[in-house]
């Protein structure tokens, strides 16, 4: 049991916050356990679960490509429950979970990457492990990649997935299937 | 949570509960994770507050020079 209990489905009783919930549960990420944690502090909640599914499932970088990194953050950040949980729209698109483990290993010599997806994967692995790396040439050799508008999307998902990840890790979440 | 994520355990929200609300507990542990997240992307692109101390308005070179190109962490601190 995580150290805060979340909320039961008929305590929840906004009809945002429920369509929200709703809506992570059908992507997988975060499933229905962190939502009913952050349910407690229900204008909170709905502010945080907006910004999770659009920064994961929206947007112009490819959403598989952003399941990956947020898999490879979690390790980062060492949090069981949200590296356990998987999105169904990228596994219904083709990512399987050889390229997921992959992004978490040595990405750099992996053929099954494109030059533009090994940046962002280290972008994501360098921002909390080597932050120092991320310099002027860094983001120069990204603008090769991406648009200006791509590596703020990409920035800003890496940073807010992370955090709540940081969070997650502290309240003992368990990922479905070690429960 | 950013230096010591083992620490938080359940006797520390134990501890907790007895100055928060779990609601309030909830918001603080958002709002730190938040802040965990997005200052070390910040830090990364470089950029200064655009104004002084005293209310100028300053370019960003002006406000690195008040503010220090490279603020500390404090997980370099801990190294």
């Amino acid at each position: 049991m995580p150290h805060i209990e979340p909320l039961k489905a008929e305590e929840i009783r906004d009809p945002e916050l429920q369509e929200l919930i709703q809506r992570g549960e059908e992507l997988g990420v975060p499933d229905a356990l962190f939502s009913r944690i952050l349910a407690r502090a229900p204008t909170l909640a709905k502010a945080v679960l907006h910004a999770m599914l659009h920064s994961h499932a929206e947007g112009n970088v490819d959403h598989r490509l952003k399941e990956i990194i947020r898999v490879q953050l979690a390790r980062t950040a060492g949090d069981p429950y949200f590296g356990g949980l998987r999105s169904a729209r990228a596994a219904k698109t083709g990512l399987d979970e050889s390229r997921i483990a992959a992004g978490s290993g040595r990405f750099e010599d992996d053929p099954r990457f494109t030059a533009a997806e090994k940046w962002a994967l280290r972008y994501a692995r360098e921002m909390y492990l080597n932050p120092e790396k991320i310099d002027a040439a860094f983001y120069a050799e990204g603008k090769r990649h991406y648009t200006e508008a791509q590596i703020m999307e990409l920035g800003a998902f890496i940073a807010f997935h992370y955090g709540m990840q940081a969070f997650a890790r502290t309240l003992g979440a368990q990922p479905p299937g070690k429960r | 949570m950013a230096l010591n994520p083992d620490r938080i355990d359940a006797a520390f929200y134990d501890a907790l509960r007895r100055h928060y609300s779990e609601e309030e507990i909830v918001e603080l542990g958002a709002f730190i994770g938040f802040n965990i997240g997005y200052h070390t992307f910040f830090g990364t692109l470089k950029f200064y507050p655009m104004f002084a101390p005293d209310g100028r308005l300053v370019s960003q070179e002006e406000s690195a020079r008040i503010y220090g190109a490279a603020p500390g962490s404090l997980a370099a601190a801990s190294k």
